[in-house]
This record gives structure tokens, C-alpha cells and sequence, in this order.
């Protein structure tokens, strides 16, 4: 699990082109979204979602009412994705 | 294939007198007796016959629920009792009940079809009937494309079960009388093939018929009326379609909506093949009048928008009422435009610049994002692309729109490499598609102008005519996304034929995180600008008809669905 986290820190920092941010400067439990973390937007959402999908393949389901709590932090990410692999 | 059995279903309402002969010359099929309603008394009786004849089930519904429920739960019983075909017979003793073993004999041989009886009619017709019969099945003819159908009206036929139960679920909404017309077109609509059998017609003097003929003839014609102008009245309507409770209203209609629209345009390409433009021109002509004359709110926003192009010295005439007229009569012509580009007639280009470099690009081999506009005919341009095979076009186009297209294309242009995407789903899935498409060299076509249907949707406002608009983020953020050029493309009808305005929008759409918003703002300006050069050269040709000045209160931004929820 951790090394899945710390392949999500690099691919968002790496789809996203973060200038100021290092893969190991996010925290895992550091809100992606909103206020008082790394505060990206939709469309990175979006990105990371798409990258996501073509990296480990899982099927992201735009519908699905948890996204935002599986998009929370890297931590919820590493979970989403380990869960639907 | 399951084993061939058969049943034969009778539905009845109040018809008594022919019943007892009828059972008896059925030679023990197992049968099925729907009472739909009939009076207590006429029931008891009905009832009592049943049980003078073996295999014969008696249902009684207390509620007069009409022909079509009537066969519709004599079938499911079928099913359940494990027939693979009933045969559908009526209980006022019209049907020749010789004719029977070569119904039989032929959905023996013919299992997947719906054999129906063609009935040769006796001189002891009734007038009316007689009358108004070849009138239904031209109607018939008409809306199904008939290439074969055998009398529509005729209830004496043999139905698989399972086909018929699963194409009733999905599509046919007839109840009464009307329903033995509509399941056959739609049966021919969906493939089920269709078998006629010429069967003699009694109409036995001391009987009656429950076709009501005001009501029944009123609600066949209003039926194939329906499908008829389903598209003439529909088809506008979705496009024109933008009131404050769209939504509610879509939800209720889509299906319907759909439903008709495809049937309409169908039936009006069909028209159009056979009788030419000319005659669709007429066809759609009093179309056009009502719609002027009772859509208020379109009618009030082609003066809007003329106005408004008056007022900035695009449109040098001045806005009247005639000039709206206009303005929606040119839209007639547009939808017609589409349908001929994906019927038959390849559209005549205007050879320039603009078709040089769209060819340049097509034969690049390079996967582009192409923003249009409801400016002319963007779609005369794809079916030429389409036709002539040479990019595949993916198309981001309104929910009920893209299915709609789909339906459509695959039916018209089987071979075309278009497909159309809803685009208030574009999602993760689509995006991920879309990229891969770009890849391969294939074009996204999104258009600029229209503002996402939900209200979440993600807008800019930028000046437009004088007065700020709001324009979509989506194709923007969408080109950002898939990280190719983009491309406008505008093609409109000039003369006889088409003019082609292609250039390109941007290398690459970058929406830096700093000021997204901002950089979207100045691509949305950029947009409108080139949409207004357009404009001013043929202003009758935009096709936004609702108020596209007006402020949509609370109306926020969006039109990625995965981006709402990952916020």
C-alpha cells in the first residue's frame, strides 16, 4: 500500500507538471482538494482520474457517489485503487 | 431455438356469441381466454363456455384494459406456461378458422417472424371499414418503410412470444385498438420479420365490433400521426428546446422525445429519398408556421439575437418579425441539409482555403479538437468526412441528441466512422477515450456555443454582440485535456452549396493553474470573436434559439461530471 501511495504522490505530481511541489512534499492524509492542502481543481481531478485509469487500469465510474471521499487524499486514493484492482 | 408450441390467446370484450365455435374449431390448442372487462353476466357466460372445452384458460380482468393489455397478458401467461407462440385470434368470429394450420404451418417454419393474416376481403365488409382500412395501411406503409408489411390491421396472427413480450416492454405504448398497428410496425422496426398469410374475413351478421370506429379511427390516426410527423414536430422541438424547467422536461420526454424524433427522421428521409428536397420543403412548411407562431420564447429570441446583430452593424437588416420568420424557415432548410448530407446527396463544397487546409489536416494524419457552432450545417462537413471515410469523427453532442445521432447514423450510414458522445457525461471513461481516439489521429468535434444543459454547468461570460454571454468551458478544458490542436470549423449554406470556414484555434489550449478561469475566459472571447465574423456574413444561420443573453441565475460551472464529484 505504501508504495502504491508513493506512486500516486509521483504520478500527480508528474501529470500535473507541479513546479513547487515534490512527490515527497505530499502528505498522505493532505487534502488534494479545497482548502489547506495541495488545493487542485476539477479538471486536475480529472487528470489524475484519466491517468489513473490508463496507469493501473481500474475503471472509474463518474457516477459514483464516493469519488470525492476516494479523491480526498493520497491515502483514499491508494485505497480506491488497491480496492478495484 | 426452443421447441415450436403453440397457444392461441382470445380477447374478448362482451363477444360471446362466436366464442362457443370458435373453441370448438380449435381442436383442442391449448387456449387462452382474455376477458377483458365484459360485463358480470357476459363474463359468467364466457366463463361457462371456457369450461365446456378442454385446455381452455378462463382470466378475467374487471377492468376494461383494452386489446393491447388484453393479448399483452394472455402472452406473459403463454410464457409462463411454456409456449414459444400464440396465436392471436379474434372472438367476434371474423377470422376463417381454416386458415389456421397455414398460420401455424408457416411460424412453424418461420419462428423468429410474426405471422400475420392478410385478409381477402368478402363483399359483406363493413363500409366504413372498408374505407378506412387501405388509409391505415398507407399510413402503415409509410411510417414503416414498408417493404413488406402485410395487413397492419388484421388481428389474426401468430406472435413468438418471447420477441413480441420484450419489444411490448420496451416500446409500445398502445393499449386499445391501435396497439394491433403499432407492434407491427414496430416489430418491423426492430427486425422481427413479418409473414402474411391470405386468410378470408367473415363479418358474421348478428355480431358487432368493438372497434369503436370514431374513437379507435381517431386514436390510429392520431398513432400514425404520431410517427408520422413525429420528427416535424419533434425534431425542432428538441433544438428549440431550452425553457427554465428543461429539465423536469426532459427527464419526462427524452424517451419520447427520442422515440419520435428518430421516427420522424427516418420517415422524413425516406420522403426525401423518394420525393426529393422540394417536397420535404412543403412537407416541413406549415411546420415551421406553427412553430413561429406558437413558440413564443424561440420566436422572441431570433429577435433577440437579430436585434442584438443589428444593433453591433453585423446584421444589415433590421430585425422584424418577418426577418425571425426567415431565420426559422432557414433552420427548416438547415435540418433538411443534414438529412440529405446523411442520406444520399454528398453536398457540394465550395472550393478555397479553408477546404485546402481541412484537407491538409485530414491527410496529416494528426488527432485535432474541433470547436463548432449551431452556425449553418457543421454536420454537411462530418458527413463528407463520414462518407468519404478518410478521419474518424467522435462528436460531443446533448445527451438525447447523441442517441438519437447514433441510432440514426448506424441506420443511414452504416459504414460511417462517427461516433457521438452525450456531453453531459463526459467523464473519465469518455476522456480516456477521447485521448486515445486523438492518438490515432481521429477528430473530437465539440460545439461552443451552447451552454450545458444542467445547471451545474461550468460557463464563462465574455462578450458577444455587444452584450456579455455565457459560453461553455467544456470544449476548452476538454482540448486542454487531450492535449491537441484545435481547430474552428463553420460550415454554411451558400447558394447551392456549402462554405467551409476552417482554421485553426490554437497549437495547444493550455490552462495554466494559476488562472484557469481567466485563460478559459480569453479562449471563450477569442471563440466569440470568430463566431461573430461568421455571423456577419450569414446572420439567418445561427441556430441558438433561446435567450442566449439572459442571465441563468446560480448557474455555476461545469461540464465534466467526475469534476463535480471530486470536489
Amino acid at each position: 500500500m505504501e508504495q502504491l501511495e508513493t506512486e500516486l504522490k509521483a504520478l500527480i505530481v508528474s501529470c500535473l507538471f507541479l513546479e513547487q511541489v515534490s512527490a515527497a512534499d505530499i502528505g498522505t492524509d493532505e487534502p488534494l482538494f479545497g482548502e489547506g492542502g495541495l488545493e487542485l481543481d476539477s479538471i486536475d481531478a480529472l487528470e489524475i482520474g484519466v491517468e489513473i485509469q490508463k496507469k493501473y487500469g481500474v475503471k472509474i465510474d463518474p457516477e459514483d457517489e464516493h469519488l470525492q471521499e476516494h479523491f480526498r487524499t493520497v491515502r483514499s486514493l491508494a485505497k480506491f485503487v488497491s480496492g478495484m484492482r | 431455438m426452443t421447441e415450436f408450441r403453440a397457444c392461441v390467446i382470445i380477447p374478448t370484450h362482451n363477444h360471446v356469441a362466436a366464442l362457443d365455435s370458435i373453441l370448438a374449431r380449435l381442436d383442442g390448442l391449448p387456449t387462452i381466454v382474455i376477458d377483458d372487462g365484459s360485463d358480470p353476466a357476459v363474463g359468467a357466460r364466457i366463463d361457462a363456455i371456457c369450461r365446456e372445452h378442454s385446455d381452455v384458460e378462463y382470466r378475467r380482468h374487471d377492468i376494461n384494459g383494452g386489446k393491447g393489455a388484453a393479448v399483452m397478458d394472455g402472452m406473459a401467461r403463454a410464457r409462463e406456461r411454456g409456449f414459444s407462440h400464440a396465436v392471436q385470434i379474434d372472438a367476434d368470429g371474423q377470422h376463417d378458422l381454416s386458415s389456421l394450420p397455414s398460420l401455424l404451418d408457416t411460424a412453424r417454419s418461420n419462428p423468429s417472424a410474426i405471422v400475420t393474416g392478410e385478409p381477402q376481403y368478402g363483399a359483406d365488409i363493413p363500409l366504413v371499414r372498408r374505407i378506412w382500412r387501405p388509409f391505415t395501411n398507407f399510413w402503415v406503409a409509410i411510417n414503416a418503410v414498408a417493404l413488406h408489411i402485410p395487413d397492419a390491421m388484421c388481428g389474426f396472427r401468430v406472435y413468438p412470444v418471447d420477441a413480441v413480450l420484450e419489444l411490448v416492454r420496451k416500446s409500445v405504448r398502445g393499449r386499445r385498438m391501435e396497439f394491433d398497428v403499432e407492434i407491427i410496425v414496430k416489430a418491423h422496426w426492430v427486425g422481427i420479420p413479418l409473414k402474411g398469410v391470405p386468410v378470408k374475413v367473415i363479418y358474421p351478421e348478428d355480431n358487432f365490433s368493438n372497434f369503436d370506429v370514431v374513437r379507435d379511427n381517431v386514436s390510429l390516426s392520431a398513432l400514425q400521426t404520431r410517427l408520422f410527423f413525429g420528427m416535424l414536430w419533434r425534431l425542432p422541438s428538441l433544438i428549440f428546446r431550452r425553457n427554465p424547467d428543461r429539465r423536469v422536461e426532459a427527464a419526462r420526454w427524452s424517451s419520447l422525445q427520442e422515440r419520435g424524433a428518430y421516427w420522424g427522421m427516418r420517415t422524413l428521409a425516406v420522403i426525401y429519398r423518394i420525393l426529393g428536397r422540394h417536397i420535404c420543403l412543403a412537407a416541413m412548411f406549415p411546420v415551421i408556421v406553427y412553430f413561429f407562431a406558437t413558440g413564443g420564447v424561440q420566436r422572441r429570441a431570433s429577435r433577440d439575437y437579430l436585434e442584438h446583430a443589428w444593433q453591433v452593424g453585423l446584421s444589415k437588416q433590421r430585425p422584424t418579425l418577418w426577418l425571425s420568420f426567415r431565420h426559422f424557415l432557414s433552420f427548416g432548410v438547415s435540418v433538411l441539409d443534414k438529412l440529405s448530407a446523411w442520406t444520399t446527396h454528398v453536398p457540394h463544397i465550395w472550393p478555397g482555403p479553408s477546404l485546402q487546409l481541412l484537407e491538409h489536416v485530414e491527410t496529416s494524419g494528426q488527432g485535432i479538437v474541433v470547436i463548432t457552432a449551431h452556425l449553418g450545417n457543421p454536420e454537411v462537413i462530418r458527413a463528407v468526412g463520414a462518407l468519404s471515410g478518410r478521419v474518424p469523427v467522435n462528436v460531443l453532442m446533448h445527451t438525447e441528441h447523441a442517441k438519437l445521432f447514433n441510432r440514426l447514423l448506424k441506420e443511414l450510414s452504416p459504414t460511417s466512422p462517427v461516433r457521438a458522445f452525450p456531453v453531459t457525461k463526459v467523464g473519465i471513461d469518455t476522456a480516456i477515450v477521447l485521448s486515445e481516439a486523438i492518438a490515432k489521429g481521429e477528430w473530437v468535434v465539440i460545439a461552443g456555443d451552447r451552454v450545458p444543459v444542467s445547471e451545474e454547468g461550468r460557463v464563462v461570460e465574455v462578450p458577444f454582440l455587444g452584450q456579455v454571454a455565457q459560453f461553455p468551458q467544456g470544449p476548452f478544458v476538454l482540448a486542454s485535456l487531450l492535449k491537441a490542436p484545435a481547430y474552428l470549423l463553420f460550415c454554411v449554406r451558400e447558394g447551392t452549396g456549402f462554405r467551409v470556414h476552417f482554421s485553426k484555434f490554437a497549437e495547444l489550449i493550455e490552462l495554466p493553474r494559476a488562472d484557469r478561469i481567466g485563460a478559459i475566459r480569453r479562449y471563450a472571447s477569442q471563440y466569440a470573436r470568430s463566431l461573430e465574423s461568421r455571423i456577419a456574413e450569414t446572420p439567418l444561420q445561427w441556430f441558438n434559439f433561446y435567450s442566449f443573453w439572459a442571465p441563468v441565475p446560480d448557474v455555476r460551472q461545469d461540464a465534466i461530471a467526475v469534476q463535480r464529484a471530486a470536489e
